[in-house]
């Protein structure tokens, strides 16, 4: 039998509907893929299906994975869809038919013996591991506040490898929920946009639209001045190791944060 | 309240002296409360905590880590803020600290805020400053993010019970390991003063815990529990004595950590050591590794060290030390040991032996999978079986596998030292710390002896 490759667009809408529309063949799933993308040399005796994303069939499938499976799973392969990697839409769908099909249901996550399991977890705690960081690591600045007197906006601007934003959103939304703030995710052109007091939300930014130019508020920069300070001063000299600086928090997000000299603003 | 400042010093210069004098202090952490916000105030706590940046010196920055004041009326000699030295000194109003925090954590720059200070007047009058600040901090700017007090040792009762409603952590240094110690280097100070908070603070922990199991929405008190700090190798003390006392402060006092800060000469003090190697990180390091032993891992001390080997084996990791000196009981067959087997295995850790006993209901285990887990195995090969073989031919032997385990250290592909790539404060290791190359010296210096004595 030829092998069939059912191509997904890359979000969690497309992988879910690659997943539903692979059950939906009712062909077993040995010979089924799952790929992100598509593929720039097609194989040979191979069937290729274009799945486009349903809303509804995604809600089918999530509905399904979340009574069968429990909530962390569900989160696992969230965060694995979220990865950068594009290898996922296999090894999350591999995953999800070893829990349903194979039986592991929700101990799926622990059957790390399976080469699929592994390599879905491998990408879920990179993704969470991540998204862990930049909730440590983002830096929020006030912008100067335009209309309305005394209305104060925080921005946070990110570079993250994986689609981490909406895994962001609720921790801040629950941290600040009186505050009016967005996260920027650089990579995607991806808002995570929470008005004070309300739901959190995600829109994506129009085309040529620059964040730099945006003004910071008058008290901006005397904050990020007083952090630089403390951040300069709580160091002990006679233990200094830049090495181990760098290994708890690398460059790729010591480049977003405000209190490491080189991105100081003259 | 009336507040002695400098009124021409601004705030920028406050906070480098303060938090300058601060640095010292080693707890850190943010972990150990979960609280929700609750929509009318900023903040919220995350049980597992979040560090939001690092030092130059690698040291994690969660806390907004400040003295209220350096002004102290005792004379430590360890201390940098001891009232014989001429240093700057400098007090913060209660409103200039809230004002830092409220911005600093709006901003994600912090966790919350890490409040000590130096003794203004007389215990009393400072644990009020700083009950007063974090009163503040709490009631008015509706502060709902982590806050961690040092209580000060000969403060009234009332006060630290205050603190302990407002604050998530509580903290009363140690100092030194031994009574003899602490009077010798901090004259002002007494172990009693020390202990008498500690104990008042576990009391309250617990009454408080009895009170939310029958009031759901009874105050908090301490939620994130208490934590102490130890000075390292200022004194003449064993690892054994240190660790003993941390021991008896896990299970005699329930503290959640016990810090050890490694001793940093910063006084110049005649009767201190002068430590031309830098601080004793390495010496740090392995007392940290063995706290782990204790807390997570079920080690008790006198299993890692006793009277006659009173220090750590600086050339290889506690838990290795106790495995090669145990082989008879290794070794472990990993789809069979149990979890408590599993966690005393070098190159396991409490994640891998939790993937482990959760993946072999799934079937047997081979090292391909051990990888996978996240074992390391090259420290655990000598250690374990995978349906019965072991990985490689190996001799189940100490002196073989030390010097395996301590070559890869060399090689810098073993044990990841957090400071050995810098060389900053690294001792150098020497052939002496390899025990089977030291018997043999001993018996070589030995014989000598024994010759020259007949000579």
């Amino acid at each position: 039998m030829n092998e069939k490759y059912l191509i997904c667009e890359d979000s969690l809408e497309g992988i879910f509907t690659g997943i539903y529309e692979a059950y939906a063949l009712r062909q077993g799933h040995e010979h089924i893929h799952l790929q992100i993308g598509e593929e720039e040399n097609l194989r040979l005796f191979a069937e290729y299906m274009y799945i486009v994303p349903d809303s509804v069939k995604t809600d089918k499938v999530a509905r399904t994975l979340k009574t069968r499976l429990g909530e962390d799973v569900y989160h696992s392969l969230c965060c694995a869809a979220a990865s950068c990697q594009p290898d996922k839409g296999e090894a999350i769908y591999r995953t999800v038919v070893d829990a349903l099909t194979a039986g592991s249901g929700r101990r799926v996550m622990e059957n790390l013996k399976n080469p699929h399991v592994a390599r879905c977890f491998e990408l879920a705690r990179f993704t969470a591991n991540e998204a862990h960081l930049e909730t440590e690591f983002l830096r929020f600045q006030e912008l100067a506040s335009s209309g309305e007197e005394g209305v104060s906006v925080l921005f946070a601007k990110i570079g993250p490898k994986n689609n981490v934003v909406p895994f962001l959103m609720p921790h801040f939304a629950d941290r600040l929920s009186i505050e009016n703030f967005m996260v920027y995710d650089e990579k995607r052109k991806l808002f995570g946009v929470h008005p004070a007091r309300e739901d959190w939300y995600l829109v994506t930014a129009a085309e040529g639209f620059s964040p730099e130019e945006a003004d910071w508020s008058a008290k901006e920069q005397k904050y990020q001045e007083l952090f630089r300070a403390f951040h300069r001063t709580i160091a002990i000299k006679s233990r200094e190791n830049r090495n181990l600086q760098r290994q708890m928090c690398a460059y790729r997000y010591q480049n977003y944060m405000v209190e490491f000299e080189q991105n100081a603003k003259n | 309240m009336e507040v002695r400042i400098a009124p021409q010093m601004s705030v920028m210069e406050k906070l480098e002296i303060l938090a300058d004098a601060a640095k010292y202090d080693v707890s850190c952490s943010s972990s150990g409360s979960s609280r929700k916000n609750d929509g009318k105030g900023i903040g919220n706590t995350v049980a597992a905590g979040l560090c939001h940046s690092f030092a130059a010196d690698g040291r994690c920055i969660s806390l907004l880590k400040i003295l209220f004041t350096n002004e102290c009326i005792y004379d430590c000699r360890y201390c940098v803020n001891r009232c014989s030295n001429d240093v700057p000194r400098a007090t913060f109003t209660p409103d200039e600290v809230c004002e830092l925090t409220m911005e600093f954590y709006r901003r994600n720059y912090i966790e919350g805020l890490f409040l000590s200070s130096g003794i203004l007047y007389s215990p009393n009058y400072t644990m009020e400053l700083i009950c007063e600040t974090v009163h503040r901090l709490r009631m008015i700017h509706r502060f709902q993010g982590y806050i961690h007090i040092k209580a000060i040792p000969g403060a009234d009762p009332m006060l630290i019970q205050r603190a302990g409603y407002l604050a998530d952590r509580i903290s009363v240094n140690l100092e030194m390991a031994t009574a003899e110690g602490l009077r010798a280097i901090a004259p002002n100070k007494h172990r009693k003063n020390i202990l008498t908070p500690m104990r008042q603070i576990q009391n309250g922990i617990t009454a408080n815990k009895n009170e939310l199991t029958l009031y759901k929405h009874a105050p908090r008190f301490c939620e994130a529990g208490q934590s102490t700090q130890m000075v390292i190798g200022a004194l003449p003390e064993s690892d054994f004595q240190i660790m003993s006392v941390a021991e008896n402060l896990y299970e005699k006092f329930s503290l959640k950590r016990v810090y050890y800060s490694a001793f940093v000469n910063v006084n110049e003090d005649r009767e201190l050591p002068a430590l031309a190697g830098g601080p004793p990180l390495l010496r740090e390091h392995r007392l940290y590794q063995a706290d782990w032993l204790l807390r997570f891992y079920d080690f008790k001390v006198n299993e890692l060290l006793t009277e006659d080997r009173p220090n750590f084996n600086m050339a290889i990791d506690p838990k290795a030390d106790w495995a090669v000196r145990h082989l008879e009981q290794f070794p472990v067959e990993i789809n069979r040991a149990d979890y408590h087997m599993l966690l005393r295995v070098p190159g396991l850790g409490v994640k891998s032996a939790r993937r482990i006993v959760a993946a072999r209901r799934f079937g047997d285990l081979t090292f391909a999978d051990l990888k996978k887990i996240g074992v390391v195995l090259k420290r655990a090969l000598y250690f374990i079986t995978c349906g019965g073989r072991m990985m490689y031919r190996t001799k189940l032997d100490e002196d073989y596998i030390v010097q395996n385990l301590v070559y890869q250290n060399q090689m810098g592909k073993g044990e990841k030292l957090p400071f050995l790539a810098d060389g900053t404060a690294y001792r150098q290791m020497s052939l002496l710390d390899i025990p089977a190359f030291a018997n043999e010296i001993n018996q070589i210096s030995q014989n000598n002896t024994m010759l020259s004595g007949v000579g």
